[in-house]
């Protein structure tokens, strides 16, 4: 049995929003319903859903962001609430989309300022900075500031920030969204290459076709349940296509996200 | 740790001096407020120019900048996704708070700065201070006790997302309640009490008895004294509060606005 590097059983996440200031109605959304899954050490692991099945949910409670309501949540054999310190120097993750960069500083400020917050050395961390700027195609605006910035280069200075402590596991929660056909590229080869180094990544996207070509094992989620597990082979089963498989799943109920 | 400490310290002066909202607290806010202080204390035929009108925009002055920086920042990162990235990396978050607002009370002292020249250079009003060893140690303690009320402040505000909302709320009364501008014991006697209870009320107190004369030793130690008390008492208590909140952040999902 390889070693399991995430464990998540039965895991639930409830949000509870009150509204009104006399009449407080208590409205509990149920995000993550009792999900479950394993990921081994060095696999490429897909988390698969429509819009607002619970996928940040779950990402963020394994990067020690979110308490769980109920259940296990696991990473690198410690709880994720309440042993957080074990396990936060050795993962990183990336959430898609233009946030997450200090905006008036430029790409290698952040980057030093984030290796200042991950306690790295400085030598060897301002080594690592160029790599990384290198790796992310920044290098030649590297001293300008992150305002300045496409969304797609602000999108592959988090990607350079999320490796800046060479994690051991990466989560990444809809990692290519706004990146160029080149970036995405770009990024599926950082994935393979993370992969090929002994790293573990978890991803989510609403990409099928990238989540077919890199993941090892994948999950689809509705409604805050798992609707199936298996190699993208074994979900694809008898379908054509991976995304005829996860219409076949989750296609149909149209009101599958419409819980708010 | 100190190292991320300074680092944080030097980050935040250098955000904040970028926001035009905070360059407006920082050099027209004392400088107005200098200039309406005179004018009321002229009107009011009132002759202590230094220790209410200079002080008291400074002390405003540095009160806003810090209720507009340490705590909207909090809100600022939240938006910006970094109090997560923050948050969830190994080191210290409560290290991080405590460069920010170090960062920030140290760029606000300059608020001072430009209500000294501004009475020295308007209005010629005689800014010599009369004690300027008491002063410093005035001054000293008085930056510490700002820097312990921010971090209280701060912890608190991580835990809800109405931050904005509660920044405004604090930001006058606190003014006022303190005797930044007037002295405390014109307020009715219940306020009186929350006035003693505020390490600001003390600290703006030390700063006017060390301007005007040479202080009275007993007195001036008495009422240093009661303010590294509540100092102390301040920051043991964000230290307790930051533990719980390290975990209420997390349950009730207010570090981000995803
Ligand atoms: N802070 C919050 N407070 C209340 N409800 C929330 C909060 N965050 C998420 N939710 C709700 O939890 C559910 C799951 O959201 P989540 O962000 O995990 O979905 P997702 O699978 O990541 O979706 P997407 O593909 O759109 O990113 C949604 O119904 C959402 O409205
Ligand atoms: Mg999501």
């Amino acid at each position: 049995m390889a070693d399991a590097v995430i464990e998540v059983k039965d895991l639930k996440r409830e949000y509870v929003s009150t509204k009104g200031l006399f009449q407080r109605s208590k409205r509990v959304v149920k995000a993550v319903d009792g999900v479950s899954f394993c990921v081994n050490r060095g696999e490429i692991f897909g988390l698969l859903g429509q819009n607002g099945a619970g996928k940040t949910t779950t990402v963020k409670m394994l990067t020690t962001l979110l308490a769980p309501t109920a259940g296990v949540c696991r990473v690198l054999g410690h709880d994720c609430f309440g042993e957080e310190k074990h396990i936060r120097s050795r993962i990183n993750f990336i959430f898609g989309g233009e946030f997450g960069v200090y905006r008036r500083l430029s790409a290698r400020d952040n980057l030093r300022y984030f290796a200042h917050l991950y306690l790295l050395d400085r030598k060897v961390s301002e080594v690592r900075i160029e790599e990384l700027l290198a790796l992310t195609d920044l290098a030649d605006r590297a001293d300008d500031l992150a305002e300045t910035y496409s969304k797609g280069m602000i999108q592959r200075l988090q990607i350079a920030r999320g490796l800046i402590n060479d994690p051991e596991i990466l989560f990444m929660d809809e990692p290519t969204v706004g990146l160029d056909p080149v970036g995405a590229r770009m990024l599926r080869d950082i994935i393979r290459r993370l992969k090929e180094q002994g790293r573990t990544v978890l991803l989510t996207t609403h990409y099928l076709k990238e989540a077919e070509e890199l993941c090892d094992h994948m999950v689809i989620v509705n409604h805050g349940r798992v609707a199936v597990a298996g190699t993208p082979a074994e979900i694809r089963g008898h379908h054509g296509s991976l995304e005829d498989a996860y219409l076949a799943l989750v296609g149909g109920e149209e009101d599958a996200s419409a819980d708010d | 740790m100190l190292r991320l400490m300074t680092e944080t310290a030097k980050l935040q002066m250098k955000q904040s001096f970028a926001r035009p909202m905070f360059r407006f607290c920082l050099i027209a806010n004392p400088f107005l407020n200098t200039i309406l202080l005179y004018e009321m204390f002229l009107g009011a035929g009132e002759e202590d120019f230094f220790s209410y009108v200079v002080l008291g925009a400074g002390l405003m002055g540095l009160w806003s900048c810090i209720c507009f920086s340490s705590a909207g920042d909090i809100n600022r990162e939240r938006y910006m996704g970094t109090l997560a990235l923050v948050f969830a990396a190994p080191s210290s978050f409560q290290a991080v708070i405590y460069g920010k607002i170090i960062g920030n009370t140290l760029l606000s002292l300059f608020s001072f700065v430009v209500s000294l020249l501004t009475a020295a250079l308007l209005f010629r009003v005689p800014v010599t201070v009369h004690a300027p060893g008491f002063f410093a140690v005035a001054f000293l303690a008085a930056v510490v006790s700002f820097i312990a009320i921010s971090s209280v402040i701060a912890c608190l505000l991580t835990l809800s997302r109405k931050t904005e909302l509660y920044m405004n709320l604090l930001e006058l009364p606190l003014a006022l309640l303190c005797g930044f501008v007037f002295p405390v014991e014109m307020l009715p006697k219940p306020l009186q009490l929350c006035s003693a209870l505020l390490s600001p009320t003390h600290a703006a107190r030390l700063l006017r008895m060390s301007v005007t004369a040479s202080p009275d030793r007993a007195l001036f130690l008495r009422e240093l004294a009661v303010l590294c008390v509540l100092t102390l008492l301040y920051l043991s208590g964000a230290v307790l509060l930051y533990k719980r909140i390290d975990k209420r952040v997390r349950i009730r999902a207010t570090l981000d606005v995803a």
